[in-house]
């Protein structure tokens, strides 16, 4: 049976969120800003397969059922960003999301 | 048990660095080489949380299916592969904000129980009847969704579409 520190595990995810806010903020080029998405969802994922590992009984496939189902989420998630992307950069010509201005108010 | 901890704290910094390398490097390919490492890492921590399916959907999903469509992308909106990216200067702004995150989630975290924790292993077998019982609704809802995207993602990208 394994034995791992109980926070750590919080804190890595909490770093891989913060790594995550931190693309999402600073980056321009969309298929970057679909990878911090991922980065952050990941983080998420990971705290679920956590807790579902540190807690007895069902209650730890809960968890694990949870996270199969947001990584069929996220991967779905990429294909319809990389649609985005593929029109984006036949419409304006780049993948830049700061020349993507028309819809705003 | 040692072991164990020094395997954590391996795969915890690699999956950081990596995802931070994954975001500062300036050509786009290296950017997609260095968060494949940083899925395959993820894939082994789960495998260390006694999560065997997971770390197989990890792998195949996210470092294979994932990265591969994330390097499609680049080859179908780039003249060349290894183009650099313009440089995006980070501002105070956003860097602030990412170290305000992580120093309230670090101060969330403070609060809980600190030591050490048996982990649980479960029968993938147990998993995948629970998920074809109890949580059937939610691959179905998987299902739906994806079919969705699939179509959207076609409607989108068809030819002759202004």
């Amino acid at each position: 049976m394994t034995a791992l520190p109980e926070i750590g595990f919080v804190a890595l995810s909490a770093a891989l969120l913060a790594v995550g806010v931190f693309g999402m903020l600073t980056r321009r080029n969309f298929i970057l800003l679909l990878i911090s998405i991922e980065i952050a969802m990941n983080a998420a994922i990971l705290n679920f397969v956590y807790f579902a590992a540190f807690s007895s009984g069902a209650d730890g496939l809960v968890g694990q059922a949870i996270a199969v189902v947001l990584v069929g989420f996220a991967a779905t998630e990429v294909a319809v960003g990389l649609g985005i992307v593929l029109v984006l950069n036949r419409v304006k010509g780049s993948i830049n999301v700061a020349n993507a201005t028309e819809l705003k108010l | 048990m040692i072991l164990e901890e020094l395997a954590f704290a391996v795969l915890a910094a690699t999956a950081v660095l990596t995802a931070v390398a994954a975001l500062l490097v300036r050509e786009l390919v290296h950017t997609i080489l260095w968060i494949a490492i940083f899925f395959v890492d993820l894939s082994a921590l789960y495998f260390l949380l006694e999560a065997p399916f997971l770390g197989v959907l990890q792998l195949g999903v996210y470092a294979g299916a994932v990265t591969v469509l994330l390097l499609f992308g680049i080859m179908t909106t780039r003249k060349r592969i290894f183009s650099r990216e313009a440089a995006t200067g980070i501002g105070p702004i956003p860097f602030g904000l990412a170290v305000v995150t992580f120093i309230f989630l670090v101060a969330a975290i403070a609060e809980f129980p600190q030591g050490q924790v048996a982990v649980t292993s479960y029968d993938p077998a147990a998993l995948s009847a629970v998920l074809f019982s109890t949580y059937g609704p939610w691959l179905l809802e998987l299902g739906v969704v994806m079919l969705t995207a699939v179509g959207g993602a076609i409607y989108l990208v068809r030819e002759g579409r202004e």
